[in-house]
């Protein structure tokens, strides 16, 4: 096997993963957030295909696909959201968006 | 076969009523003559029933979830054949009132009415346990959208308190049944055998005495009774309150022997309770509604009581009364409905005299309020008589109370005659109000007429209620002092094959808790036991 | 036979059923008819019922029939039966016969009247009722004659039911009835726990083996129905309100027949009343009390049927006396003597209220007695009899009774004694009392005005029947004279459950007959010279006696009373519970479901912030919590 060893990926994608939801929990825009989401998500997927690669077996790899369509398909609703947002001259603040307060 | 067409005939008559276009006078014509041919169809399954033998008759059997035990399985004993009488006698009534009064949106409403009727044909027949909860919410539907679209004017608060009420009940009796079902193996009635469990008493016991109702679970009694139509109103209180007393005879004393014995003083008291309690507010009740739902309250108590007492003289009251007091609750609120309709409204101290110059009204009111109010020689009062004698056996306070009560309901009917049919005018009565048209004498007489023939023969009911089979094993399985077990060894033989085993825990011969396994065949001889020991407790 | 005491029972039935369902087609006439000869084939066949018996002998005399199973108790089955035996058929022959005679006055009473039809089919309807009480063969069918004897009266009571007071004693007459069924069921519920069964015969044979706490409760019970129905104290208030209804339903209901329902039911039952001699001797002491006390009251009433109605109180106490002593034979005698002159007195009163277009206070009347003079003769006829003086019937039968009292040998009985003296005294003093006024002296203004005799005093229908019922009440004492020849007494002694030689427990001397006749005709011609002094000589006023007369005229507050104890507590917890208890219960309950629910959400809806962030955070904990479980179960 050539390259570095599993764990060292596994760590990259866990520092991925964490500085994805820190900017999840951290930021207030709601662009970064989405984009902070993206990176939890790239974390994921490479923590998936270092296992798959781990065990020899190719369903992380697979699993990893579908996680890139999903990731695509909620972009795309996040982005449209934001998009309706900015043009009703909404503030782009999650922190001011509680309209669903219960 | 026959209790199957019993059924279905009126669900297909829905049907037929809400998916073809008739006119408002064709639908309710449709609809009447189905309820008639209903009727038909029940002379035939009482003129073939045999009222010697023991068990269900007219039954039909066919497996719906075979892995849980569950299947539509429908039949009728002696006491549910008359309660089936009174319903489809009462509902062609208040068909043909509906007819008569003219309804709004008429398929839907025939229709609904139908349903109705083949519902609660379904809760008395039905010997599958969840079979019955089907049809036991399948009454609610079509009552809430009568009251809710037909009703008066509150009725929207009244639908949403009748719904709350009914389905709370409902709930926790589908828990009982569940557990119940699951810890026999079987859901079937005939089939299953007893339980000692309290808590699946009092679930099945929830749902059955908010349906009766029973104080103090009766909030959803006045509003409903005042909102809804006269003629779903005369259905609620003569014939769905009787679902209650056939559940509670059926499943909750028959299934649950221990705990009926465990709770009766508790809801021997709270049935004394509602008795006085629902004459007492019947006495000063400003409407006529006010006071025919009050003595509901009131009636409803002393079948309870009927039931609890605890031998057959209760029991056979207590059928006899159901029958009795659902036609006169009938007929009370189809006389109402007409009354109001003429005066436009229901208030007693604006109505007043409409006995001057209308002799069939006068006739008919007074004629059901003497039956309503057990005058001796009527038809309630030999159903208050063998409730009380057979109450009797329990402590001699609860007939002194039921006797009290007696006097109390001569106080509020005769109050209520009087303040509609005598003294002066009142204020809302015009002057040219006409006495009793033909089409409601048409719907009243008959109902009359069985309330006239009920008190020359009462026995006809009473004598063909329970065979001796089904009385010995409702009684054997009421005695749950242990004494159950010494009368089933005192008629002991040889047992071959069981057809039905019923599951009855005594103490008999100084150890407890042996479960007697008994077998018995048709008749009332029963025909051998063997004791288990250990059997397993639901 | 059985078939005559069926039609006995139906014929009035199916002539009320008749009326009721032909409705307006039939002229009002022959409504009048129907009910009058239906009751009269009720008359008919209880004769035959009557010739048939008194060919038979001792036990050949009673005759159970029963026309199918009505009920059934637990082991015990209620046949609808009648019992054919001589106390049934006296009786019989007593409410068909007098009550024919009634209806056919009636006739005459109401005609005019708007409701005619409705008036006859009731009386039918009565009838039936009464003659279904009688010839019961069981205590339970009993019970359902006498509570539809109590609905015929209320019906006929409440006839004028545009006037609220006719509309009020009905409704009291039928609710203080209901308390008498009231006990009498609970004493049924007790007979059939102990004995298991309600058949007369079955159980009086059982009575030996009941415990005395039982056989007194079940009398009791059985007293409490008998005081109710035939309005002795302490269940009378509703007799002297019950002259709202029209005079025929006066004396038919309330004289002759239904009162007397109370006296019936102690001889049908004497053996259970025989083994519980304390409850005998209660009814026999408040027959006395009930004697004396209706008399005072009759003393100042101002109402002519009132009068009469306070009478027929006081008489019936002296049949409550004499069942309550045993001498049940005398006490029937009283009762059929006392049919004929007081439904006398009644319609007579009936004649001259009708001539005066309705006017029934005594003070408007006067002068009568030329003016209407065969009235006057019936009416004398009818107070003579009352006050019982020689030949007429009343007294053999009256004073039968209180020789039998004198006969008892022990203190109670002369107090009795005492007490039915002191009744004849006054009875003769408010019977003549009435008659004085209403009859002698000159005609009153009132009278000169209204009075309308050109026709004769009354129409046929109505004269006819008061004449038939004058001849009765002078010859009907004929049946029975003390010590000399006593057909009735021997006909009564083959009723059901007899086992001694004769039905009555005492058995006055000759001397004491004597003794008592003379002391009570006495008493009687007292009263009556002291009514005279007063009210017809006038030389001497009315004693004025305000401490006795108040109480008196305020019938001794038992109405107030009543009122209090139990009319207003009961509208008072009625009230108090619906405000109270009901809604609460009503609009609480669910107000409170929905108030919990509502608050429950609140509570809960808290974790809905809104903030994107909240939940995030939310989601990041959790997911901590669950790796670390993972990581631990593990």
């Amino acid at each position: 096997m050539n390259g570095p060893d599993v764990t060292w990926y596994l760590a990259v994608a866990g520092v991925l993963f964490a500085t994805g939801a820190l900017g999840v929990l951290l930021r207030r825009s709601p662009l970064i957030v989405l984009l902070s989401l993206e990176i939890m998500l790239n974390g994921a997927n490479l923590a998936l295909i270092a296992f798959a690669r781990q065990q020899g077996d190719l369903d992380g790899q697979i699993f990893a696909l579908a996680v890139m369509a999903v990731a695509a398909s909620e972009v795309v609703v996040g982005l449209g959201l934001i998009v309706a947002m900015a043009r009703r001259r909404l503030v782009l603040d999650v922190d001011e968006l509680t309209t669903l307060r219960g | 076969m026959l209790t199957t067409a019993l059924i279905l005939v009126p669900l297909a008559g829905a049907l037929v009523v809400w998916l073809l276009p008739w006119s408002r006078f064709a639908a309710g014509s449709i609809a009447l003559l189905v309820s008639l041919v209903e009727v038909g169809l029940w002379v035939t399954a009482l003129a073939g029933f045999d009222f010697g033998e023991s068990g269900l008759q007219d039954g039909a059997r066919a497996s719906w979830f075979s892995d849980l035990e569950v299947s539509y399985h429908v039949g009728l004993y002696g006491f549910s054949l008359w309660l089936v009488g009174l319903t489809v006698v009462a509902m062609a009534a208040a068909i043909g009132y509906g007819l008569w009064a003219g309804r709004e949106r008429a398929r839907t409403y025939f229709g609904l009415m139908l349903f109705l009727t083949g519902a609660v044909v379904g809760v008395f027949t039905a010997q599958d346990l969840l079979l019955f909860y089907a049809f036991f919410e399948g009454m609610l539907i079509p009552l809430y959208a009568l009251i809710g679209v037909w009703g008066g004017r509150r009725r929207q608060a009244a639908t949403i308190k009748f719904v709350i009420y009914t389905v709370a009940g409902s709930l926790l009796m589908l828990v009982s049944i569940i557990v119940f079902g699951l810890s026999q193996g079987t859901f079937d009635l005939v089939d299953s055998g007893t339980s000692d469990s309290p808590w699946l008493f009092l679930g099945f016991a929830a749902a059955f005495a908010i349906k009766a109702p029973l104080f103090p679970l009766h909030g959803w009694l006045p509003d409903a009774y005042r909102e809804s139509p006269p003629e779903v109103a005369a259905v609620l209180s003569g014939v769905v309150s009787k679902a209650a007393v056939y559940g509670l005879l059926r499943i909750a004393i028959a299934k649950f022997p221990e705990p009926a014995d465990d709770f009766r003083f508790t809801i021997l008291v709270l049935a004394a309770v509602g008795l006085v309690y629902g004459s007492f507010l019947a006495f000063r009740a400003p409407d006529i509604r006010g006071v025919i739902a009050y003595s509901s309250l009131a009636q409803m108590g002393l079948i309870t009581l009927g039931l609890f007492a605890g031998n057959s003289s209760g029991l056979n009251g207590a059928v006899l009364m159901s029958v009795v007091h659902g036609l006169v609750s009938t007929t009370l609120f189809l006389l109402a409905g007409g009354i109001e309709r003429r005066a436009s409204t229901g208030e007693l101290a604006s109505l007043g005299g409409m006995g001057r110059g209308r002799p069939l009204l006068a006739t008919m009111l007074m004629t059901v309020g003497v039956i309503a109010l057990a005058v001796p020689g009527s038809a309630a009062f030999a159903g208050e008589f063998l409730i009380l004698a057979g109450v009797f056996d329990q402590g001699w306070l609860w007939a002194v109370i039921g006797a009290a009560a007696i006097v109390l309901a001569a106080m509020y009917v005769l109050r209520l005659i009087s303040a509609v049919l005598h003294e002066r005018d009142g204020s809302a009565v015009p002057r040219e109000a006409l006495d009793l048209r033909p089409a409601e004498l048409g719907l009243l007489v008959p109902l009359v007429a069985c309330l006239l023939a009920l008190s020359a023969w009462p026995a006809a009911v009473t004598d063909r209620a329970f065979s001796d089979g089904d009385v010995r094993t409702l009684q054997a399985v009421q005695r749950g002092d242990g004494n159950g077990s010494a009368f089933l060894a005192s008629v002991v033989r040889e047992c071959g094959e069981p057809r039905q085993r019923y599951a009855i825990s005594g103490s008999g011969s100084g150890a407890s808790h042996i479960t007697f396994v008994v077998c018995r065949e048709g008749d009332d001889a029963w025909t051998g036991y063997a004791p288990i020991e250990e059997e397993e407790k639901p | 036979m059985s078939i005559a005491a069926w039609i006995c029972l139906l014929a009035p039935l199916a002539g009320a059923l008749a009326i009721t369902l032909l409705g307006e087609l039939v002229p009002r006439r022959i409504a009048g008819l129907v009910a009058t000869g239906s009751v009269a084939i009720a008359f008919a066949a209880a004769v035959v019922l009557f010739v048939t018996v008194l060919g038979r002998d001792g036990e050949e005399r009673q005759e159970l029939t029963t026309a199918w199973n009505w009920l059934s108790v637990g082991d015990l089955d209620v046949g609808l039966s009648l019992l054919v035996d001589p106390l049934s058929i006296m009786m019989a022959l007593i409410v068909a016969g007098v009550g024919s005679l009634i209806v056919a006055y009636s006739i005459g009473y109401m005609a005019g009247d708007d409701e005619e039809r409705r008036f006859f089919a009731y009386m039918a309807l009565f009838v039936f009722s009464m003659l279904l009480l009688v010839l019961a063969g069981n205590f339970l069918i009993l019970l359902a004659g006498w509570g539809l004897v109590g609905l015929s009266s209320y019906l006929l009571i409440g006839f004028h039911h545009e006037r609220p007071s006719a509309i009020a004693a009905a409704k009291k007459a039928f609710i203080m009835n209901a308390v008498g069924d009231a006990t009498m069921a609970l004493a049924f519920f007790l007979l059939v726990y102990e004995t298991g069964t309600l058949d007369f015969v079955t159980a009086f044979e059982r009575v030996d083996g009941l415990s005395s706490t039982v056989v007194n409760l079940v009398a009791l019970g059985l007293l409490g129905g008998a005081v109710a129905k035939s309005a002795q104290i302490p269940l009378h208030t509703w007799l002297p309100d019950a002259m709202e209804g029209p005079t025929p339903v006066s004396a038919l209901i309330h004289a002759a027949t239904m009162v007397t329902a109370g006296v019936y039911l102690i001889v049908r039952a004497h053996p259970l009343f025989e083994a519980a001699p304390s409850v005998q001797d209660l009814a026999a002491g408040l027959g006395a009390v009930t004697i004396v006390v209706a008399g005072l009251i009759a003393l100042v009433q101002t109402d002519i049927k009132r009068v009469i109605a306070y009478s027929t109180m006081s008489q019936i106490g002296y049949m409550f006396l004499a069942a309550g002593i045993g001498a049940y034979a005398n006490g029937m005698f009283h009762l059929m003597t006392h049919a004929f002159f007081k439904a006398l007195l009644f319609l007579a009163a009936g004649v001259v209220i009708h001539a005066l277009v309705g006017e029934q206070d005594m003070r408007k009347m006067g002068g009568l007695r030329r003016l209407m003079p065969r009235t006057w003769i019936a009416m004398l006829i009818g107070g003579l009899a009352l006050v019982g003086l020689p030949p007429l019937s009343g007294f053999f039968s009256k004073d039968s009774i209180l020789a039998s009292a004198l006969a008892t040998g022990d203190t109670y009985g002369y107090v009795l004694f005492a007490a039915g003296l002191f009744g004849a005294l006054l009875t003769g003093i408010y019977t003549f009392r009435m008659l004085f006024i209403v009859f002698t002296g000159e005609p009153s203004g009132f009278v000169r005005e209204h009075l309308h005799t050109e026709h004769g005093e009354g129409p046929r229908w109505m004269t006819a029947p008061v004449a038939v019922l004058a001849a009765l009440a002078v010859v009907g004492g004929a049946v029975q004279i003390a010590g000399i020849w006593h057909p009735l007494a021997d006909f009564l002694d083959s009723i059901v459950a007899v086992d001694r030689e004769s039905l009555a427990l005492v058995e006055p001397t000759v001397t004491q007959d004597w003794v008592t006749s003379i002391l009570a005709v006495g008493a009687g011609l007292l009263g009556i010279g002291v009514a005279w002094l007063i009210y017809g000589a006038r030389r001497v006023a009315a004693p004025r006696m305000v401490a006795l007369r108040n109480p008196l005229e305020r019938k001794l507050y038992f109405d107030e009373l009543y009122q209090t104890v139990f009319y207003y507590p009961a509208v008072g917890i009625a009230r108090g519970w619906t405000r109270f208890v009901e809604g609460p219960l009503i609009g609480g309950s669910i107000s409170g479901v929905a108030g919990a629910t509502r608050g429950l959400g609140r509570g809960v809806g808290q974790a809905q912030t809104g903030f994107l962030r909240t939940y995030a955070l939310a989601i990041a904990a959790g997911l901590a919590v669950l790796a670390m479980v993972f990581v631990s179960v593990r």
